[in-house]
């Protein structure tokens, strides 16, 4: 430590500053949790950086993405040195404006670093031989479960391997437990389950080289069928972020499907509810079927207009890059790391007491290296859009099946995009 | 050029270099960029995936339809009102008259913001007093903003609550300057009061109802806060997105601003026609 100092010293002396030592003040733009637990890794930060004054602002979801896109469109004018970006959304960014972010390969992001994380974080952030952003946090899904309800069934979670075994379960909780349904999707304004069950299928928008449309391909036509299945069967119903929040507290809900920052929401939101919930892995479309998916999930770039893009790099590779930074956001704010070294962290494993000494993280981020990559690509909201209204449409009936309402939904992406719906 | 005609245009230049900067050029600019194909950063000139895709794309076609049904059900509704209200603010006999002349024009000074939080409380399906008011009477629940029609409605009453007191004040202009002797006349000669309101206040109104009705198709094809705000972006579904909230999510969420200028070309284009309909509708005829 003495040493780095020294060094610092003396570059500072110097008046221009070698790699190990940086200095100056760094901004980032980011929201709500993810803001927070930014800010929790400063003070480790510090301890090998002192001179690098890090200031995060809270600026919310929506206002962080229209202000980068009002400051690369205005070329950087008023951008931070840090951005915190989506990786669904995140393409828009780099084929709209490629100049407005450093490639991170010229700042020392190495590819032996980058192995560090798994390929579906990966995809959407290196585009055309540049790594514009570097993996935060992910979204590994998983079911949130009240076990009192479960229990009060006779329903063991182990034994629901298939969608056709959850909705057996659903029969049996419902009944045991009224006023209580199985679950809860945004039917209305979103396609949260469709794209889970897609994902964990191998399915998706587009395809992973971005060229091609694959939304009527077989796995997502399954997952669709799923989605209709469960609504068929009363046992799931409409609910947006607050409604299932409200539902989780009222106790009118026995389980929720979400990426596992969703642990976070819950240990905050019901506190009282400590020990009665539980997790396990999402069902599968037959019982020895993949079980892994991804939803959600952000990165952090570095701007073309930052004046301090080394201090920035060196932020950047201690809070996303090490176990210290990642596990502290996962610790203080249930950030899930997308770093796979953090794996063996000691806190993974340890018996987590609001879920009744059950080792969520072990259980959650065993599934991150199994998950299939998923291309957020240029085009993911002209594609969601059109998803929500023909999904609403074919869960009204307004479709002969699956198939064909995702053959629809794939010619409107294409009359969207120009792309091609793959054969 | 004329001295005096130089010196105007001279004190006139700030404002002027300010029109063309923010006005002038921004509407040429995305006239031209409408012809582009903006998906990615080199645009290029391909009007197929811009003018071409409006024909074709049933996004579009939605916020089309759901802007007429709001226009066609919504206008009328509202200058109906607008209209009696303005009568009733009229009348001699009202006490307090400039009282509730204010508490009807209220509602446009509210914050949009404001306002769409508190209708959103109110149509709430499990707690919202309207529900709660339904019930009183024996009628089930309906859930407002997660049905298309009902969410639709809920828009229209929205933008009527908001809207209704701002025409009657216009109306209630136009109401006072028609001269009170007309009115003696006729009681003189024992045309009954709603005799009166039918041929004599409504033709005299028609170049202030013209007015409002133009006004309002306008406002109605840019309208944006109450679908964004209180049906949660054009949901459920896109049962209410509306033109302007379709130009905005093809601006500022895909970053497509070669379609979103078509769009935004489109919709002043409706608008024109639109009203120039209800010009020549409205107009004197001899």
């Amino acid at each position: 430590m003495r040493n780095i100092l020294t060094c610092a010293a003396f570059a500072l002396a110097l008046g221009s500053g070698p790699a190990f030592a940086q200095s100056g003040e760094i901004t980032i733009w980011s929201w709500n949790v993810a803001a927070s637990s930014l800010k929790a890794t400063v003070a480790g930060f510090n301890k090998q950086f002192p001179d690098v004054k890090v200031t995060v602002e809270d600026l919310g979801n929506q206002q962080t993405f229209d202000k980068t896109l009002a400051g690369c469109a205005a070329g950087g004018a008023g951008l931070p040195d840090i951005l915190s970006i989506e990786n669904h959304e995140s393409e828009i960014f780099w084929s709209q404006f490629p100049d407005c972010f450093v490639d991170l390969k010229t700042l020392g992001y190495t590819d032996e670093i980058a192995a560090k994380f798994p390929d579906f974080k990966r995809t959407e952030l290196e585009v055309g031989g540049k790594a514009y952003a570097m993996p935060w946090d992910s979204g590994p899904v998983a079911m949130f479960y009240r076990r009192d309800f479960y229990e009060k069934a006779g329903v063991d979670p182990a034994t629901i391997k298939s969608w056709d075994d959850f909705i057996a379960a659903g029969k049996k909780v419902m009944e045991a437990n009224p006023g209580v349904t199985m679950t809860q999707a945004d039917m209305n304004g979103d396609t949260e389950f469709f794209r889970m069950i897609a994902n964990e299928q191998g399915c998706g928008y587009y395809s992973k080289d971005a060229q091609a449309i694959t939304v009527n391909q077989p796995g997502c036509v399954t997952a669709l069928e799923k989605v209709k299945a469960l609504k068929d069967a009363g046992q799931l119903i409409p609910g947006t972020w607050d409604e299932k929040i409200q539902a989780n507290t009222a106790g009118t809900v026995a389980t929720q499907m979400y990426g596992g920052w969703y642990e976070g929401t819950i240990r905050s939101t019901s506190p009282d509810l400590a020990g009665k919930w539980g997790v396990y892995l999402m069902p599968s479309a037959s019982a020895d079927g993949p079980r892994a998916a991804n939803l959600g999930g952000s990165s952090l770039a570095i701007t073309s207009a930052s004046q301090h893009k080394e201090a920035a790099w060196a932020y950047l590779n201690y809070t996303l890059g090490t176990n210290d930074g990642q596990v502290t956001m996962l610790k203080e704010f249930g950030l899930v790391p997308s770093l796979l070294t953090a794996l063996d962290d000691p806190y993974v494993s340890q018996e987590q007491p609001f879920w009744g000494g059950q080792k969520v993280w072990v259980d959650i981020l065993s599934t991150l290296p199994k998950v299939v990559p998923s291309r957020g690509t240029p085009f993911f909201s002209d594609a969601d859009e059109i998803m929500v209204a023909v999904q609403l449409k074919y869960l009204n009936g307004g479709y002969p099946d699956a198939k064909s309402a995702l053959d629809d939904a794939a010619s409107q992406i294409a009359s969207a995009t120009s792309l091609p719906i793959a054969e | 050029m004329r001295l005096r005609t130089q010196t105007a245009y001279a004190f006139l230049t700030p404002y002027l270099l300010v029109f063309l900067a923010f006005w002038i050029w921004p509407i040429a600019n995305s006239f031209w960029l409408s012809f582009l194909n903006t998906r990615s950063a080199n645009w290029t000139f391909n009007p197929r995936v811009t003018w071409g895709r409006l024909l074709v794309d049933p996004a579009f076609a939605n916020a089309l339809w759901n802007t007429l049904i709001i226009l066609v059900i919504q206008v009328p509704i509202m200058i109906a009102l607008a209209t009696v209200l303005a009568t009733l603010l009229n009348s001699s006999m009202l006490k307090a008259r400039g009282l509730f002349r204010f508490a009807f024009f209220a509602p446009v000074v509210v914050g949009e913001v404001a306002y769409a939080a508190v209708f959103r409380l109110m149509f709430n399906h499990e707690f919202g007093i309207i529900n709660k008011m339904l019930a009183v009477a024996s009628v089930p629940a309906i859930p407002w903003l997660s049905s298309p029609n009902a969410a639709m409605a809920v828009i229209i009453i929205a933008v009527t609550w908001r809207w209704a007191g701002y025409n009657a004040i216009i109306i209630l202009a136009g109401l006072q300057s028609i001269p009170e002797d007309v009115y003696e006349a006729a009681t003189l000669d024992g045309v009954s009061k709603t005799r009166q309101f039918f041929f004599i206040t409504l033709p005299l109104l028609r170049p202030v109802i013209v007015l409002c009705v133009v006004i309002s198709v306008i406002g109605t094809m840019q309208l944006f806060s109450e679908p964004f705000l209180i049906t949660n972006r054009g949901g459920p579904g896109q049962a209410t997105e509306t033109l302007g909230l379709f130009l905005y999510r093809q601006a500022f969420g895909a970053f497509n601003f070669g379609y979103a200028s078509a769009i935004a070309y489109t919709i002043a284009a409706l608008a024109i026609v639109i009203s120039l309909i209800n010009l020549w509708l409205g107009r004197e005829r001899e």
